[in-house]
């Protein structure tokens, strides 16, 4: 709603808002792809269903949306898998932080809920760079079907840290993440930047656990495409944290290192990804058609299977 | 094919009529006289619309055109001529017409009593006219109605009447009978408006003391008219004072204007000059300290009105009209070093001159220009974005007015339009770099159409009025047309040259309407009418924006064309004081477009707008109840109109109809003004509608842990309905002076020179939480246990009062 805010500055102050609860028609539960695999990773396989915009919203409801009992098999054209279903209840022991962050459950509760995600430990089907993967779920006597391409990495010729001009007190304390790209010509590639804080904080841990993504973390080279140039992104985990000065907001500050994971993807993943984020940064704007995400999925799923190709980099925050 | 058949119908109508014509000709050719002329006003000089001239010995009579001008055939004999106007005295001549006889009449005059008992000069047409639906503001009138923050508005006026449906709370986009914003045709002084909002559509392009008239033709439009399916707003300037100087202003809470007009030659010629800016802009640099970030954000627009008018001869007048109006927005975030700017504006010209050949033959040339931009500049860091949209028409038309004898009125012209596209222009870059952002994208396109009708009476009960359009349309180059195919090959394209020609349209246009009398107070009235638009509108939001982008038909793009059934009772009672009437419509409207599901304006680059377009048709159908009082110390109307509007594209919603957004089951308008003394005047208006549609999310699922949204069918929710009651009031100086005669010492009154007014008024007087918009938020997380989704309504416009004083002398 920023946005609005932002357009009707002069009306707005005159505006107000309040909850209503009017018919929305039109529901119907349909089911929920959310697949990754990476290179030299799993195939990882989450089902859900979708939930009415008005039923309940607390933890059990959003537990109860998981599917567990579905066939999902993954297939490079050489080798078919079926994936096994590996639930939170049963996590071997040493994984359950990598887990509980995968399914958003603190690690303490994951013995009392069951979520199941569809995996494997057969490295035949591990993710490869120029391979095509189709994924086939079977649930309640329907089938979905997708496929992903692992695209070639593109690395950066460089990363470096500036500092931004903020206040007297804090000059040369605060910046973005630079990096410069050489995009390749004559091919469409498409880009998608993750990051994390592997410097330690106060209580010797990581700063992240998982990566994050940046609030728009998705674009191709439509205008760009053969050209270097260097652009900057945001520090998106310093919104989520309570403890820093609002000045430092964006911001990553000296002394942080970085790994930024920069994934190519192919195109209908790249177009999913771009509704996506833009359904999230409009927020039901009325500026906005309202558009539902294009999914990549064959027989009436929503969702998504994903191949990442990412590169990695790491950026240390000095001057 | 039905269409071709309805088109030979008309055109063989027109021709028996010709026929008809001729012979009566023979019969009755050295039987009638003509008596013609301009009418203006004995006050100013302004020349008088839709005066009527009245002969009561025949029961025969006309009324004056949007240039005074008017033209009667009767037989030759000594008459009594009555000359009416609304509010002004009317004038009674005795003629004595035994040939042609060219008489230019003014009505009123300065020293006009005033009077008891209003005169109304449309007395009766309401049953008399083949018009249907049909309705004109005297934009005086309407001063004395509440007014949204003290700008009387026209357009939120003619929102009030049935059929007619405003787009959102306090917005200017109006829909007449389930048709499109775009499908409107607004006409200043003949000259095309494309968009009649100032930004974020509060308010309309015209400022009320530059203009003289509004009608609205809602349905059995003339052929005389084109371009648009469903109405016709045409509004007139003022053409000045032509006897003596005068200066008019208001000041009000967000805008003042300020209006000088006068002669250039007494009784010969004359100009009228107003500007309007508002002040918001001030109001938000005091409200926002320098040290605030978002110093220098701001908002302001502004409008001038120009006009002047010379009569050359007593067969010869020339006009000269124009209109530039701009709006300026800015924004920034200095902490966020972001800023936006976005002027945009409109620019439009046009000049005339009516010619008289004969008291038969009328004729008006008119060359017109309009000019529309919109333009969006942003800035974040060292990231530079701009875009600019906008139109440039140049236009002429030629209009002849013949009045053979008393039972035809017949008019036939051409016209033409050169118009210029450029639908978005984009261009970025991110410090030095930039961006490849493709060619600026301009579209050529040549309009025309030429046209005749004849209003004719059949025998005493039966007026029909019959007319055929022709219209043409041409694409040409130079052009480049983006084909996109497969999404892992890269775009094809044809490049057109200059003067190519991509795309040739053309139709035939045919217009009926009739009226039958049933009495001498009621009469049954009918319409059809057949049109083509040849420019489109695309709209990305709910609301109407500045953004969303005109474009005209391609090879992609069809003309959009659709026809109008009506058929209307009307009845006026107590000698004409109360008017009603009952209209029935169906309307059908095909190629309309949509965008496609999930398209972005940004996509424009590389690409051209229609192929994110999607087509498909649309139907709407009603019933229409109009009460109105026109004379008396009260006067108003109330009007009631149940509707259903619907679309059906196959690229949306599976193909399956779904309500418009214009779709509104119930509208009432109820308006009305009293006159309590010479003081005070008190005005009410107020409305009740069904809920707009939108299309909000049905359900939610979760992708990597972030919350994502199922919208359900396309505008399949409503929101609640919107009601409002606004009230005002209108306090007059007093109208006379008292003075000591210095030579008989006797205290007498004399009329002030200097009149001025306090208009109040309450907008959404009982502070009605309307929705203007409805959206999904959510707020907290799984996690914590506290997550919540909700739907809010977001309501704009709650009790505004708001005081103006205006003042003339």
């Amino acid at each position: 709603m920023k946005k609005l805010i932002y357009i009707l500055p002069f009306f707005a102050f005159l505006a107000c808002t309040k909850e209503v609860k009017i018919p929305i028609p039109g529901y119907e539960e349909q089911v929920v792809i959310d697949g990754t695999i990476e290179i030299d990773g799993p195939p990882f396989v989450l089902l859900s269903t979708t939930k009415d915009i008005y039923s309940p919203t607390d933890l059990q409801a959003y537990l109860n949306s998981f599917i567990s009992g579905a066939t999902v098999t993954v297939s490079d054209g050489e080798n078919t898998v079926v994936l096994d279903e590996v639930c939170s209840d049963e996590v071997p022991p040493g994984f359950e932080p990598f887990v509980a962050d995968l399914f958003g459950v603190p690690a303490d509760q994951l013995g009392e809920v069951r979520i199941c995600a569809y995996t494997t430990f057969d490295a035949s089907i591990f993710g490869q760079q120029g391979k095509t993967y189709n994924l086939t779920v079977e649930y309640a006597g329907e089938t979905y079907t997708s496929s992903t391409t692992l695209e070639a990495p593109i690395p950066f010729d460089s990363v470096y840290w500036k500092p931004e001009k903020t206040t007297p007190s804090t000059e040369g304390q605060y910046g973005f993440s630079w990096v410069t790209l050489s995009d390749p010509a004559d091919k469409y590639n498409a880009y998608f930047w993750e990051v994390k804080r592997i410097n330690l904080d106060s209580a010797g841990n990581e700063r992240d656990g998982l990566f994050t993504p940046t609030f728009n973390p998705v674009f191709d080279d439509e205008f760009f495409s053969g050209t270097t140039f260097d652009f900057a992104y945001e520090n998106p985990m310093s919104f989520e944290d309570v403890d820093i000065p609002d000045i430092a907001r964006g911001y990553y500050e000296v002394g942080d290192t970085v790994v930024i994971k920069f994934s190519s993807l192919d195109r209908d993943v790249y177009e999913y990804f771009e509704k996506k984020y833009i359904q999230i940064n409009n927020g039901g704007s009325p500026f906005a058609v309202p558009a539902n995400i294009p999914s990549n999925i064959e027989g009436g799923a929503l969702g998504v299977w994903a191949g990442f190709a990412p590169h990695f980099d790491t950026l240390i925050c000095k001057p | 094919m039905q269409q071709v058949y309805q088109s030979l119908f008309v055109i063989i109508l027109l021709v028996s009529t010709c026929f008809a014509q001729e012979e009566g000709k023979t019969k009755i050719k050295e039987e009638q006289v003509s008596l013609s002329g301009t009418l203006t006003s004995g006050i100013d000089g302004e020349a008088l619309i839709g005066a009527k001239v009245f002969i009561p010995k025949l029961n025969q009579g006309t009324y004056s055109n949007t240039y005074g001008y008017y033209s009667l055939s009767v037989p030759p004999g000594i008459y009594q001529v009555e000359f009416r106007y609304t509010g002004l005295d009317t004038r009674i001549i005795q003629i004595d017409l035994s040939e042609n006889q060219n008489l230019d009449v003014e009505i009123g005059s300065k020293t006009q009593v005033i009077q008891e008992v209003e005169v109304n000069a449309k007395k009766g047409e309401n049953v008399n006219s083949t018009k249907i639906g049909q309705i004109e503001l005297d934009v005086e009138k309407v001063k004395t109605l509440p007014a949204f923050m003290g700008e009387v508005d026209v357009i939120k006026i003619i929102q009030l009447l049935p059929g007619v449906n405003s787009a959102t709370e306090g917005g200017q986009g109006f829909y007449v009978r389930g048709g499109g914003p775009d499908q409107n045709l607004v006409l200043l002084d003949e000259a095309t408006v494309y968009n009649a909002a100032h930004l974020f559509g509060f308010f309309s392009v015209f400022n009320v003391d530059a203009i003289k008239n509004v009608n609205l033709i809602k349905g059995g439009m003339p052929a005389q008219y084109g371009g648009r399916l469903s109405s016709v707003l045409e509004v007139n300037m003022n053409e000045g004072n032509n006897k003596e100087f005068g200066v008019k202003g208001g000041l009000g809470a967000i805008s003042s204007r300020l209006t000088i007009e006068g002669p250039i030659k007494k009784d010969k010629g004359s100009f009228i000059a107003s500007a309007r800016r508002t002040y918001l802009d001030v109001i938000m640099k005091a409200a926002i300290p320098d040290t605030s970030p978002f110093a220098g954000s701001s908002y302001f627009f502004y409008d001038l009105n120009f006009k002047a008018n010379y009569r050359l001869s007593p067969k010869d007048k020339v006009y000269f009209s124009a209109y530039y109006g701009q709006d300026q927005f800015d924004f920034g975030n200095r902490e966020d070093d972001f800023s936006v700017e976005m002027p945009w504006g409109n620019g439009i010209m046009s000049a005339r001159w009516n010619h008289l050949f004969s008291n038969k033959l009328f004729l008006n040339v008119s060359a017109t220009m309009t000019d529309y931009l919109f333009s969006f500049g942003s800035q974040q860091d060292e990231f530079r974005f701009a875009l600019e949209s906008g139109i440039r028409d140049y236009g002429g038309k030629v209009d002849f007015s013949y009045f053979p004898n008393a039972r035809h009125r017949i008019k036939f012209g051409t016209q033409y339009t050169y118009h210029i596209f450029t639908p978005t222009s984009v261009s970025a870059s991110q410090a030095e770099t930039v961006f490849d952002t493709g060619l600026a994208q301009k579209l050529y396109s040549h309009e025309t159409g030429i046209y005749a009708q004849d209003e004719f009476d059949v025998n005493e009960k039966l007026r029909v009025n019959a007319g055929l359009r022709y219209s043409m349309y041409q694409h040409v180059g130079p052009f480049t047309r983006y084909i996109k195919t497969d999404l892992s090959n890269p775009d094809s394209t044809i490049t057109y040259d200059r003067g190519d020609i991509i795309q040739f349209y053309q139709g035939l246009e045919p217009r009926l309407t009739a009226r039958y009398s049933v009495g001498k107070a009621s009469a049954i009235k009918a319409g059809y009418t057949y049109n083509y638009q040849y420019v489109h509108l695309t709209s990305l939001s709910a609301v109407s924006l500045p953004t969303d982008i005109w474009f005209p038909s391609t090879d992609i793009a069809k003309p959009q064309e659709g026809y109008q059934i009506n058929l209307g009772y009307f009845q006026n009672f107590q000698n004409d004081t109360y008017e009603t009437s009952v209209e029935f419509y169906y309307k059908e409207l095909n190629n309309l477009i949509e965008y496609a599901d999930g398209a972005l304006p940004s996509d424009n680059v590389n690409d051209n707008t229609d192929n994110l377009l999607v087509f498909g048709h649309g139907y709407s159908y009603g019933v229409e109840v109009f009460l109105k009082k026109a004379i008396g110390k009260f006067n108003g109307w109330i009007g009631y109109t149940w509707s259903k509007t619907e679309r059906v594209f196959e690229a949306i919603n599976n193909g399956n109809p779904f309500p418009s957004k214009y779709d509104r089951r119930h509208d009432l308008s109820v308006v009305g003004t009293y006159v309590l003394s010479d003081r005070w005047t008190f005005g009410a208006a107020f409305v009740y509608a069904t809920g707009n549609t939108l299309t909000l999310p049905t359900s939610f699922y979760i992708q990597n842990q972030d919350l994502l949204f199922q919208y359900g069918p396309r505008n399949s929710t409503r929101m609640v309905p919107y009601h409002r009651l606004d009230l005002s009031a209108t306090l007059y100086d007093k109208p006379t002076k008292k003075f000591v005669d210095p030579e008989t010492g006797e205290v007498k009154e004399k009329k002030k020179r200097f009149r001025s007014n306090w208009a109040f008024s309450v907008y959404n007087v009982y502070n009605r939480a309307n929705p203007f918009f409805l959206y999904v938020d959510n707020d907290g997380s799984f996690i914590g246990g506290d997550f919540q989704i909700t739907v809010k309504q977001v309501t704009l416009f709650p009790i505004i009062p708001s005081v103006t004083w205006n003042f003339e002398f």
